[in-house]
């Protein structure tokens, strides 16, 4: 196999700012200066913008294929506005004495356009270049990547070249899957998250409460006796699997308003809670599927705490009965009061929501990135979009809406040069002198 | 470890970890022009050495709502919604071809990516095209042809009324002036409208029925076009195959024979589409 890539790539020594979200380029894209073009001949300054500009736009694409591709006809823009056109027919700059009438007020100046950072636009016709502008890949060769792999569709159609030059209203897409893969952060295989320790310590901890709760002060003698009575028989019988439930019930709700009352940090703690819920919406209803046959474990945490609640909840006219019980051991003085737990409304709106959002954003070990999927590290400071493009992220679809194009003060060829060096390559590439 | 990996590493602790991280609630971007500088036209600049380039906003989840129910659901012309917003008319188009996809991948639950959808929209800097908002983009941009580039002497009289128009003739005979470039020209007649004096609303209703007209006229001008491109074609169904029976004339390949609006393989002319170092990339995929 040919060896494309050079070595040191990433350089600290001799840098090279390359197309990638890595953060040795972070670190030379800051430092970036021009070269120092005194005391050298014209020559030798074109050649140094060239390999520098050539070291980013477009790396991956040999010089004859570039050499071809280079245009020298920039694209620009006027922006007319409607306003302007409707009061004045033009004739107004020829008055006076041939370049309009002198008013007092000074003229606006115009901004010159920057014609010369658009000598790289032809390269962002290119395929695997729009896929990275579209911030769909960390870098231009892993874009080549998807695209050889069969990843990117182009008007619907799988398109496997990589140099296909995009037409205005081409509408590409690339794989969501490989898109998260490419921009999320990788998978330490093993790795042991925080927020993982976390959830066994809040899970032992519950664990502990109920088992203490139930052994300690909440079983009345009979209960204990039923309990008792079940073991030696080696079937659970009807009060204590209803004794079970409750309890399972009980510790699920006692979580669940763990939620409620971090719905609103907005710290990490929040995240824990849910995850902990989720887990323990999991682990319930695997130990009721085992009692009841007639329940299943989806893996969605929604529905399946939905089905708890209507499964396990126990009736109204039991809950009658249960609230007259307590009453009578608070007033014999009993400590055996086992207040239930119940959600109101509001609180189980928000734990929906909740739901919600972490069902978006899974923990699936299954996936070849981290989960939780987070964006990568350094990724804010290569994150913007060009106007060219429009992106839907949900789809991980972006149309190419038209040519890059330059207009006053402003260039649209994301380029981390300078004018100076920008135009010497264009020199190199005009082969003149 | 040398100097340079060490001045690297410290970097990266202490000033580096500013844009390690999405910011944690809002929209807020972090690019490298900002830890350069401080002013606020530094803030959107990613390359500090490239003072031309600049991230610009892009529509956020509820603007391309807004572009989509304003098309789709009140049913206004692309030409009308995108003088609202002060959005591209391609990029218009682009939303609701977008959002079709979006709504079938909804209907069928076909996964997305939503976490990395939040993430990007929190890192770049967004428009929601509310009322008061700046208009989103150009929408009324002319290319610069080629031929009115260079400066020209064009000898004329004191007294003669000198317009764009003339000066586009002056050019060239082919070169457009730009009143007859506009992407939306009905939007001249509506800053006449209230020039003139004519009630906003009044001015308003005229612009929107002229683009409404203007699209209705296109559109049937393009089914005529496909109905005479069908009416040429003689289609037979074979069960397996559909067989498209089409008029040629022998002439359309040229004098010479090797014209691109010939068809098929002509004597003596090379047919290129297997030889190798051939470039064999489609140009184009519809």
């Amino acid at each position: 196999m040919k060896y494309r890539r050079i070595l040191r790539y990433h350089g600290l020594r001799r840098p090279r700012v390359r197309q990638t979200w890595n953060k040795y380029n972070l670190y030379n894209l800051m430092f970036l200066k021009d070269p120092r073009n005194t005391a050298r001949t014209f020559f030798q300054q074109k050649w140094t913008a060239k390999a520098l500009t050539r070291g980013y736009h477009g790396e991956h694409i040999k010089e004859r294929q570039w050499d071809r591709m280079f245009s020298r006809r920039l694209l620009s823009v006027v922006d007319m506005k409607p306003q302007y056109m409707a009061t004045n027919d033009g004739s107004e700059q020829a008055a006076g004495r041939g370049s309009g009438l002198i008013t007092g007020k000074p003229k606006p100046v115009n901004k010159a356009t920057p014609y010369m950072q658009m000598t790289f636009a032809p390269m962002e016709r290119r395929l695997d270049i729009a896929v990275f502008r579209a911030l769909f890949a960390s870098s231009a060769r892993q874009a080549r990547q998807m695209v050889v792999h069969g990843a990117v569709k182009v008007n619907g159609k799988k398109m496997v070249h990589p140099g296909y030059l995009l037409n205005p209203g081409d509408l590409f897409q690339v794989n969501p899957e490989r898109v998260m893969t490419a921009t999320g952060r990788p998978r330490i295989l093993n790795e042991k998250l925080p927020f993982e320790k976390k959830i066994k310590n809040l899970a032992k901890k519950n664990e502990q409460n109920a088992e203490a709760e139930a052994e300690g002060k909440n079983e009345s003698p009979e209960e204990a006796a039923v309990i008792g009575e079940t073991k030696s028989v080696g079937s659970i019988g009807e009060a204590a699997l209803k004794l079970q439930k409750q309890k399972e019930l009980r510790a699920l709700m006692l979580r669940a308003k763990e939620v409620v009352k971090a719905h609103r940090d907005m710290s990490g703690k929040k995240k824990v809670v849910v995850r902990a819920l989720v887990k323990d919406i999991k682990d319930t209803i695997n130990k009721a599927a085992k009692r009841d046959t007639s329940l299943q474990q989806t893996g969605d945490a929604l529905h399946d705490l939905s089905v708890l609640v209507s499964k396990l909840e126990l009736s109204e006219e039991e809950l009658a009965k249960k609230a007259a019980s307590d009453a009578e051991a608070a007033k014999t003085g009993s400590r055996f009061v086992q207040p239930l737990v119940r959600l109101t409304d509001a609180e189980r709106e928000i734990i929906e929501k909740e739901l919600l959002l972490e069902r978006e954003n899974p923990v699936d070990p299954s996936k070849p990135y981290a989960t939780p999927w987070q964006p990568r590290p350094y990724m804010p400071a290569f994150a913007f979009i060009p106007r060219y493009l429009e992106v839907n992220q949900k789809i991980c679809a972006a149309v190419y809406l038209r040519h890059p194009v330059a207009r006053p003060g402003l260039a649209e060829v994301p380029t981390p040069f300078s004018e100076t060096v920008n135009q010497l390559a264009f020199n190199w590439y005009l082969r003149r002198g | 470890m040398n100097r340079k990996q060490r001045d690297f590493y410290r970097w990266l602790k202490n000033v580096g970890s500013k844009v390690r991280d999405p910011p944690a609630s809002g929209n807020r971007p972090s690019y490298l022009g900002s830890v350069k500088s401080s002013s606020d036209s530094a803030a959107l600049k990613p390359f500090p050495a490239n003072d031309k380039f600049v991230s610009q906003p892009v529509l956020s989840e509820e603007a391309r709502e807004r572009i989509w129910k304003s098309v789709m659901v009140t049913g206004l012309p692309l030409k009308a919604v995108s003088a609202q917003y002060g959005v591209d008319m391609r990029r218009v188009a682009a939303v609701i071809r977008l959002k079709a996809i979006e709504n079938e991948w909804e209907a069928s639950h076909k996964p997305m990516a939503l976490p990395y959808a939040k993430a990007v929209l929190s890192m770049v800097p967004v428009a929601d095209l509310r009322q008061s908002d700046q208009p989103f983009e150009a929408i009324n941009d002319i290319p610069v042809h080629k031929y009115t580039q260079q400066q020209l002497f064009v000898p004329t009289s004191e007294s003669r009324h000198f317009t764009r128009a003339d000066a586009a003739k002056a050019f060239g005979e082919h070169i457009l002036p730009p009143d007859e470039k506009m992407r939306i020209p009905e939007l001249i007649q509506f800053e006449r409208d209230i020039a003139e004096g004519v009630k906003p609303q009044e001015a308003q209703d005229n612009f929107v029925t002229a683009a409404a007209r203007s699209e209705d006229e296109l559109a049937a001008k393009e089914s005529a076009r496909v109905e005479r491109d069908e009416a040429r074609k003689l289609r037979i169904e074979s069960g397996r195959f559909e067989f498209r029976f089409e008029k040629i004339n022998v002439d359309s390949s040229g004098k010479d024979g090797r014209s691109r609006r010939g068809v098929g393989w002509r004597y003596g002319v090379p047919f290129n589409d297997r030889r190798r170092a051939v470039v064999k990339i489609p140009t184009k995929v519809e």
